[in-house]
């Protein structure tokens, strides 16, 4: 049983993808840059409506890459119409695979990198930059779970499930970051402090997602057929 | 003569019902017509053609290739449209039109361009504004573009109107013009498998109860009037599917007709007064009303 | 190519025929080539053109044309195709003797209702007024 990737289709399923996720980047990118705008006021009020709305775009960005390329397809009867084409199961979960972690990448790593600028480049204090990365951080793993989730498991439901419940968790963590002195205290100033329990934080969430998209691809390994 | 596909001993089980045992084949350069009601298996055994499902036990090799391994090769030679298919919404037919490009590099655009003009499309317009029987002549013709080897179409007429029913029997009565190409459709429009199949599968319960030439398959049924008394025991002739009185006029519904069954039929007092062929849609009703065997 | 168009238009096949489709192909072409619309020598449609340009089955015309072979109405050269037989004798007998047949059916089946020959008789002419095309007085065929 030959599995070899049939690149050449990988690389247009993935490019489908990309385009039909084109009008929600657009909308997503948008309301990024006008977060982005109201955190680098440096304002009290500027500083919670940015910040807020910039985890919201972060959440949206989650769920409509997953929603459009995995959820919609199949409800909308799409996916039969993939599987007819030259594909195995296995060209299937790694287009799935890279064109959800591109649809929501781009989107999220320019957001990353924006708002590192902001907060190095505005009065804004420095030290917010480990709690910045920290959140980023959990946003990640929280769509790692979510996407897993989502090509195991068809039910509308579970799926909706589990991105609500991982992206709610927010809340509690950045309470739990504000418990923890070393992570809370250097926010206030212009020093940039990675302290034992901030990085071992993000060792964490980087560790769990890429062993969620690990365990993706193990999982599809062997399938045969799509049935 | 190779076979477009052939399967043996083919088992797929499935919480609601199991295809068992199933040995088929379509010889290369003809169509077949595959019938049966709604969960007798039509769409599984599609699928296991496709390679999109793999089979419990038993193999399935398509235009010369093992199924579901090579399916990666055999999906660029196979033509499938199924009923459960859709296309993306938000995309307009171009757009699908250009992915298949892509992929296929048999694609033939003029006469996409032509079908597109007998199907009356608009390969502008959004999927979503499809109408249903717009949206199954748009897929049938990303199908047939291509120019596949093999067609496997799971009810390609299903829920059309009679005009756009007629446009899609004459596109596909062009693929008979090559004889490489291969045609296997199900259908629950009995009349299209009549006219267009050179043989027929009856598939009931997951189970391959009928498998023949079209032409001899349709002569072996008949319908008969009779006039007299039906003894009890009539209905126990194997060579009789249905059997129905009414007062001295006798109906029987024959599966293997012989020219010399007017005259045993004489000999215990029914008069046969007239003897019809039976449209495939009779032969197919009542064979399953008869208990599943033809 | 030119001749396999004309003959391909001339087949007006219909599923509100209640006869059976091989059936019509073969009465249609008997019938043409009888009235000497269809030269002997001339090229038919090969099998699998017909089919296509009918929509009928590749099974069914083969069937067909191995009828009309049958009867001597066409003759199949082997890997050429067909074409329109040599008019002989041979097949014109063959046809009587089908109409001979028929009528003898025919008969049988009136005295299995009680006919009498005027009855019989009876029921031909309005048979035949019901075929306008079919002349009851003589016409002789070219």
């Amino acid at each position: 049983m030959s599995q070899e990737l049939n690149m050449p289709l990988i690389r247009l399923l993935v490019v489908k993808d990309w385009q039909l996720f084109q009008k929600q980047l657009a909308a997503l990118v948008l309301a990024g840059i006008v977060a982005l705008a109201l955190l680098g006021l440096a304002k009290p009020w500027s500083f919670y409506l940015g910040s807020l709305l910039l985890i919201v775009v972060l959440v949206a960005a989650a769920c409509f890459a997953i929603g459009t390329s995995l959820l919609t397809e199949r409800k909308e009867q799409t996916l039969a119409f993939v599987m007819s084409l030259p594909v195995s199961p296995l060209d299937m979960t790694v287009s799935k695979l890279a064109g959800n972690l591109i649809t929501f990448g781009v989107p999220f790593l320019v957001l990353l990198l924006g708002t590192l600028l902001v907060i190095l480049g505005t009065p804004l204090p420095d030290g917010l930059l480990t709690m910045a990365i920290l959140l980023f951080g959990h946003v990640l793993l929280a769509y790692c779970l979510s996407l897993t989730v989502a090509m195991q498991v068809e039910s509308e439901g579970w799926n909706l499930f589990v991105m609500i419940t991982s992206m709610v968790l927010i809340n509690p963590f950045i309470m739990l970051l504000g418990q923890i002195d070393s992570i809370r205290e250097p926010a206030r100033g212009n020093d940039i402090v990675w302290s034992t329990p901030a990085l071992a934080i993000l060792a964490a969430q980087i560790l769990l997602s890429l062993a969620a998209l690990g365990y993706i691809l193990w999982r599809h390994r062997r399938r045969a057929a799509f049935y | 003569m190779t076979a477009a596909f052939a399967v043996s001993g083919l088992c797929k089980r499935y919480p609601q019902f199991e295809l068992k045992d199933l040995n088929l084949s379509l010889p290369e350069g003809t169509v077949m017509g595959l019938v049966g009601v709604n969960g007798a298996g039509k769409t599984t055994l599609l699928r296991l053609l496709t390679g999109i499902a793999a089979p419990d036990a038993g193999q399935v090799e398509v235009l010369g290739r093992r199924l579901p391994e090579a399916q990666v090769a055999a999906k660029r030679d196979i033509g499938f449209a199924s009923e459960d298919m859709r296309l993306y919404r938000s995309q307009s037919l171009d757009w699908h039109m250009q992915l298949m490009r892509q992929i296929y590099p048999a694609w033939d655009e003029s006469y996409a361009q032509h079908l597109i003009q007998r199907f009356d499309l608009n390969p502008a317009q959004a999927l979503a504004g499809f109408s249903h029987g717009q949206r199954v002549k748009a897929l049938l013709m990303l199908c047939l573009a291509r120019r596949p080897r093999l067609l496997l179409l799971d009810e390609p007429t299903t829920g059309l109107d009679p005009v756009a029913r007629m446009e899609v029997l004459e596109s596909l009565a062009d693929v008979l013009r090559d004889d490489q190409r291969s045609v296997l459709f199900s259908s629950h429009n009995t009349h299209d498998v009549e006219q267009l199949a050179d043989s027929i599968a009856f598939l009931h319960r997951g189970q391959l109860i009928a498998h023949a030439d079209k032409e001899s398959f349709l002569d072996n049924w008949r319908r008969l009037l009779c006039l007299g008394q039906a003894p009890g025991n009539l209905k126990a002739w194997p060579e009789l599917a249905q059997v129905r009185a009414a007062g001295s006029q006798i109906e029987i519904k024959v599966r293997a007709w012989r020219e010399d069954l007017p005259q045993r039929l004489d000999a215990i007092g029914l008069s046969v007064q007239r003897a019809d062929p039976m449209t495939l849609e009779d032969i197919f009703v009542t064979t399953v009303r008869a208990g599943g065997v033809a | 190519m030119h001749s396999e168009a004309i003959l391909s238009h001339l087949l007006l096949l219909s599923a509100s025929d209640p006869r059976p489709m091989y059936q019509q192909i073969v009465d249609q072409i008997t019938a043409r080539v009888m009235a000497g619309d269809w030269r002997p020598g001339q090229a038919l449609p090969s099998i699998r053109e017909l089919a296509a340009s009918s929509q009928v089955s590749v099974i069914t015309v083969k069937r067909a044309y191995e009828e009309l072979e049958r009867a001597g109405v066409i003759s199949t050269r082997h890997g050429k195709g067909s074409v329109v037989a040599e008019r002989s004798e041979q097949t014109r007998l063959l046809l009587e003797a089908a109409l001979q047949q028929h009528l003898h059916e025919a008969i049988a089946q009136a005295l299995r209702l009680g006919l009498d020959r005027n009855s019989l008789h009876r029921q031909l002419d309005a048979a035949l007024d019901a075929h306008p095309q079919l002349q009851a007085s003589e016409g002789s065929t070219p």
